[in-house]
């Protein structure tokens, strides 16, 4: 019966249970009763009916024990209330021991078997039950990505289903577990029950509570094991203080952390696979960038060591005014290798984690100045207009990395506008943020470019002869997005393109 | 002591490109140069030849920078200007707040560079950096500190009088940085880090009073990250 204690797993004695016993007394007095009615229109051999009768339905109901019991009673009650001489348990005629004998031997069996019967039916019906737990756990864990979401199912499923308590515990680096999901305030994890559930994981097997291992420990816990390893442990803890798991309790957890471990493995898998495709495309990326970068690298190289190389071999055969152009050229060479240079590094630190902003109070006005200011020997004289409203707040910003988007900014409408077109900035709060339009009168930008721009090492159809490594609209969009904004780029009415993000603006309160 | 001696700038930078095009550079410009690539070499040269400006890269090979900059203020008020790499802007704050007169970024262009040593060399001169000095009188705006007036393309302008202090700060160290702590020390009393939004908004007013575009400020120059700088006179 479902209740029935695991053997093994006793800690001492079961308590004597008196209600099948008290039962097989009152059906024999029934059946006693039910007998001396019948007495008089019947012979005896139909009285032993009754009897068998009345086993009959014990068993059934009350298992084995009681069954035996009360075939026993039911000869002694037979004897004594209905076999002459009535009311002695002698007997008159010795053929009447045959009857006793046949009458034990039958009521035994009746009992056995209808004990063996019910108990069938018990374990079938427990079976059904079984597969149904597992055919609904594993109809859930085939729909839930993610190690956490599956052992939230699992643990949903048998802290349900065995009216208990479970969390999941899963091995940190060095092997040793840690609960990772369920109620963990449930569970009092003691040094000693710590210690059983990392049995449990280092030898898959069984430890803790109703088991052979601690059997009084306060739950059980239970190995997770997927094919050649074991991926973790579940404890589970019965929410009715004292009480034990039923062998067939014991096999079902088994069986779900069974189908449990599996699911996680192969998540496992799935994530390894990931993450192997993800290393893929990073080295994908990585070549990409060092062929882009070293191409972007030499050319301001092999410019500034030629006109160097030039300017000492030259015996005065360059006029000043050609010594000047190669010198700027020397100058102006060394600072785009400077920016692609600052670029990478900077794009390198950002993808090096989640950025860690500085954000302070700033109003947008001395960003953009120092942004300029920055720029100012590339600007050469390039119109170039602001338009900040003086009531603009001071937002919440990271100054050096916002300055960053404004020279990139810039430095891009120089490299693709005619060298005369104007730049304006502009820009607005309302609505909870700042949005900022950096425009030009350039030729535009390609619709099929525009998705794209923003993506690391992407050079437009129309790049210049200045041509980047592609970083600085892409460190542009990892900076906005790092202040919790976006930026987007379009068209304008009337020729050239504008630049636009926003960052959230917090009402300033200086 | 002995003006007629050309002013010595004592050179503590361990890369060798940087020092072959420092040295004829300032040589050009009149200056002796003494060179060397170890700080305790440079604490030694400092205190025997008594240099007139020192350019210190805060990456040398045997001791930190800044402990070198510690150790030099314990015995001098020489002028030390701070080479640093760009990006490195903690750099430039620690070694402000380690007694640096100022700062230059590499690369620099030798412009900027002789621009920092003549403004280090003056505000030499004038020791005690609260001397007055004479007004000062940049482009569009002139301000008189003794007379308490600002005056923008002639016309006073009417400052409050912490907007009047950060002015006054700036104008005292014309031409060099000031950071946004030595103005929340000097203006407020006190500098608590959480206080810098102050400082800007302030600066932010001032600007709309004395600059013609205060995006593209002429006067008051934004030194990212570490401070500010009045253009120099």
């Amino acid at each position: 019966m479902a209740d029935t204690p695991v053997p093994r797993s006793e800690p001492g004695k079961p308590p004597f249970r008196w209600l099948p016993y008290g039962a097989a007394l009152l059906t024999v007095a029934a059946c006693t009763a039910m007998d001396s009615l019948l007495y008089s229109h019947t012979d005896l051999a139909n009285l032993v009916m009754v009897y068998l009768l009345g086993v009959l339905v014990l068993a059934y109901f009350q298992g084995t024990g009681a069954s035996v019991f009360a075939s026993i009673l039911s000869v002694v009650a037979f004897d004594f209330c209905f076999v002459p001489p009535r009311f002695t348990l002698a007997i008159a005629n010795a053929q009447h021991l045959f009857t006793f004998a046949v009458m034990l031997l039958v009521a035994l069996s009746i009992g056995n078997l209808t004990a063996w019967v019910r108990a069938q039916a018990e374990e079938a019906r427990a079976r059904e039950r079984r597969t149904a737990e597992l055919y609904a756990l594993s109809r859930e864990l085939a729909t839930t990505r993610g190690i956490d979401d599956l052992l939230g199912a699992a643990l949903r499923h048998i802290s349900q289903h065995l009216e208990s308590a479970a969390v999941a515990l899963l091995p940190d680096e060095k092997g040793k577990l840690t609960v990772r999901c369920g109620a963990a305030s449930e569970f009092s994890l003691t040094p000693r029950e710590t210690a059983l559930a990392q049995w449990a994981y280092d030898f898959g097997q069984l430890t803790g509570r109703g088991t052979a291992i601690v059997p009084d420990a306060e739950a059980l816990y239970v190995p997770l094991p997927a094919s050649g390893e074991t991926v973790g442990a579940l404890a589970v803890k019965p929410l009715e203080l004292g009480r034990l798991f039923s062998e067939e309790q014991v096999n079902l957890v088994e069986a779900l952390a069974h189908q449990t471990a599996l699911a996680v493995a192969s998540d496992r898998l799935t994530d390894e696979n990931q993450r192997i495709r993800v290393r893929e495309e990073n080295e994908r990326i990585r070549s990409s960038l060092l062929s882009s970068v070293s191409h972007d690298l030499r050319t301001p190289l092999a410019a500034i060591t030629g006109s160097a190389s030039a300017l000492l071999k030259d015996e005065g055969s360059i006029d000043p005014a050609g010594r000047k152009d190669l010198l700027e050229n020397i100058r102006d060479e060394a600072d785009r290798l400077g920016r692609l240079v600052s670029n990478l590094i900077e794009m390198t630190r950002l993808e090096a984690g989640p950025v860690e902003l500085h954000k302070e109070l700033h109003h947008l006005e001395d960003v953009v100045g120092s942004a300029i200011a920055r720029m100012e020997e590339r600007l050469a004289g390039r119109p170039i207009t602001t338009s900040l409203p003086a009531d603009l707040p001071m937002v919440p910003m990271d100054a050096m990395l916002m300055q960053q988007v404004f020279v990139n900014l810039i430095d891009n409408a120089l490299k693709y506008t005619p060298a005369s077109s104007p730049v304006e900035i502009a820009a607005e709060a309302g609505n909870g943020r700042m949005t900022v339009k950096v425009s030009d009168r350039g030729p535009g930008i390609p619709p099929e470019d525009l998705d794209r721009l923003f993506d690391k090492f992407y050079r437009g159809r129309l790049h210049g002869p200045t041509g980047g490594a592609g970083l600085g609209l892409a460190i542009c969009k990892a900076v906005v997005e790092a202040h919790g904004g976006a930026i987007w780029a379009a068209n304008r009415q009337g020729g050239g393109a504008v630049f636009q993000f926003f960052v959230p603006a917090e009402p300033a309160t200086p | 002591m002995n003006t007629e001696h050309p002013p010595l700038v004592l050179v503590v930078e361990d890369e060798v490109s940087i020092r072959r095009f420092l040295k004829p550079t300032l040589q050009g410009e009149g200056f002796t140069v003494a060179e060397t690539e170890s700080g305790l070499d440079a604490l030694a040269m400092a205190a025997y030849q008594h240099p007139a400006v020192v350019l210190l890269d805060l990456g040398l090979p045997d001791v930190d920078g800044l402990e070198v900059l510690r150790r030099l203020r314990q015995t001098s008020a020489v002028p030390v200007i701070v080479l640093t790499a760009r990006g490195r802007d903690e750099d430039k704050i620690a070694g402000l707040d380690a007694g640096a007169d100022d700062y230059l970024t590499k690369p620099f262009s030798v412009g900027e560079l002789l621009a920092r040593i003549r403004v280090a060399l003056r505000h030499a001169r004038t020791p005690g950096e609260d001397a007055t000095g004479g007004p000062y009188d940049s482009g569009d705006l002139a301000v008189d500190l003794a007379a308490r007036v600002v005056r923008v393309r002639g016309a006073e302008v009417h400052l409050t009088p912490h907007e009047f202090k950060i002015i006054a700060l700036l104008v005292r160290r014309a031409g060099k940085v000031v950071t946004q702590k030595q103005i929340l020390r000097e203006v407020w009393g006190h500098a608590g880090h959480d206080q810098a939004h102050y400082v800007r908004l302030y600066v932010h007013q001032l600007r709309g009073k004395i600059e013609r575009d205060p995006a593209r400020p002429v006067h008051i120059v934004t030194e990212p990250g570490v401070g500010y700088r009045l253009r120099d006179a």
